[in-house]
């Protein structure tokens, strides 16, 4: 039951490749971070490769993914954004059921931070450490002066997902505290509760989502094994 | 007032004048010693990165340049024999030049000692690989030189702020 009396259903919402991608940038996002902080470059490098696998797989998910994954079923434009947050203050007359995946506000959230994450980890391939070692397997081609200011351009950026990240998670917060809706547990188990409706999202096979990962996975090895 | 003693006032300002940008020049000389050390030492440890970085392209390709490598070792090896004398005491923060140097360097000079020991032991172990045309040693070799610098900077070098 809600806080209204209404009866709930209990609705699957998110498959385990999107739950899986979103959970392995957070941890790796992390240890990227860390490694960063504390001079850890040889790990830092192997979480990158990591994160940008995550990433890439979670853009081509949002093409060949279950509904509630594909940007063509959350990605919204300006008006109907505008409209999702007039209502969402109470205000706007629009009584248009609430999305069951992502709302027009998260979609965009989603969209500058996976772009953010793919500029963050391309900047990183061809980024040079301070002692010229541990540099991204692209930066070969750039000559050391050019990957010191890839690297400058990296941790800039990381600057800007941080502001994106502490956004996303005050939005978490106005959510769980401000409207009783809990969206992390959802993002863990993949099930939202809601008041019955007829709209069941689909999902697709699991061996997509299997293939998928191992072309990406393929990719990146060769990326980073690169010779010439 | 005589021609002479007006002169002789002249001179005696002159003097003073002169003396006082001599002794100002020495001291200015004095205090800028120290900032040039450091960037010294900064345009020692972007050397260092630089040729580091040539060596690395290298390991990355299927058939190296091995004059090159010999080359890079060689000249790495140099700068780490060189390297504890480009922090002699009192180098550190506090000179109005921006330093990542801990205090840590001169707080503990054995640790420090035998970081810069490592690294120019790792140093030739490059040039053992380099002379031996040997691609995995090489590739080995150069993940232990960035290992040791790494090593270093966690505890000598100071982290920038993240924000």
């Amino acid at each position: 039951m809600t806080a209204k009396g209404a009866a709930t259903e209990r609705v699957r919402v998110w498959d385990l490749p999107t739950r899986l991608s979103h959970w392995t940038i957070v941890v790796l996002f992390g240890v990227c971070w860390w490694t960063a902080e504390t001079d850890h470059m040889e790990w830092h490098l192997m979480a990158g490769y990591g994160v940008l696998g995550a990433v890439l797989f979670r853009l081509a998910w949002g093409f060949c993914g279950g509904q509630t994954a594909r940007f063509g079923s959350f990605v919204r434009g300006p008006s109907a954004t505008f409209r999702y947050v007039r209502k969402l203050f109470g205000r706007g007359a629009d009584d248009s059921p609430a999305p069951l995946g992502h709302n027009p506000l998260g979609a965009m959230s989603i969209l500058v931070m996976l772009g953010l994450l793919l500029l963050q980890t391309l900047f990183g391939l061809f980024s040079v450490s301070v002692d010229g070692v541990f540099s991204g397997p692209l930066a070969k081609w750039v000559s050391f002066e050019t990957g010191r200011r890839f690297t400058h351009l990296h941790a800039a950026n990381f600057d800007l997902l941080l502001l994106v990240i502490a956004v996303h998670l005050s939005a978490i917060g106005f959510y769980r505290f401000g409207r009783k809706e809990s969206l992390v547990p959802a993002m863990i188990h993949g099930f939202k509760s809601r008041t019955p409706s007829r709209e069941v999202p689909y999902f697709v096979p699991w061996w997509r989502a299997a293939f998928l990962a191992a072309g990406i996975l393929l990719c990146v090895a060769l990326l980073v094994n690169v010779r010439w | 007032m005589s021609p002479i003693s007006i002169g002789s006032g002249i001179r005696r300002r002159i003097l003073l004048i002169g003396s006082v940008l001599v002794i100002g020049a020495a001291c200015t000389a004095g205090a800028t010693g120290l900032p040039q050390i450091i960037h010294a030492r900064q345009n020692h440890f972007r050397m260092l990165g630089r040729i580091a970085k040539s060596l690395r392209d290298q390991v990355g390709r299927s058939h190296p340049n091995w004059r090159i490598v010999a080359n890079d070792a060689n000249r790495i090896e140099r700068l780490a024999s060189a390297l504890p004398s480009w922090f002699p005491a009192g180098s550190g923060k506090g000179h109005g030049v921006k330093t990542r140097a801990r205090a840590a360097i001169w707080a503990n000079p054995q640790a420090f000692t035998l970081a810069a020991r490592t690294l120019l032991d790792r140093a030739r172990y490059l040039g053992q690989a380099a002379d031996g045309h040997d691609l995995r040693a090489l590739r080995l070799r150069t993940r232990g030189l960035g290992q040791a610098c790494d090593s270093c900077h966690r505890r000598f070098r100071a982290r920038g702020s993240w924000w």
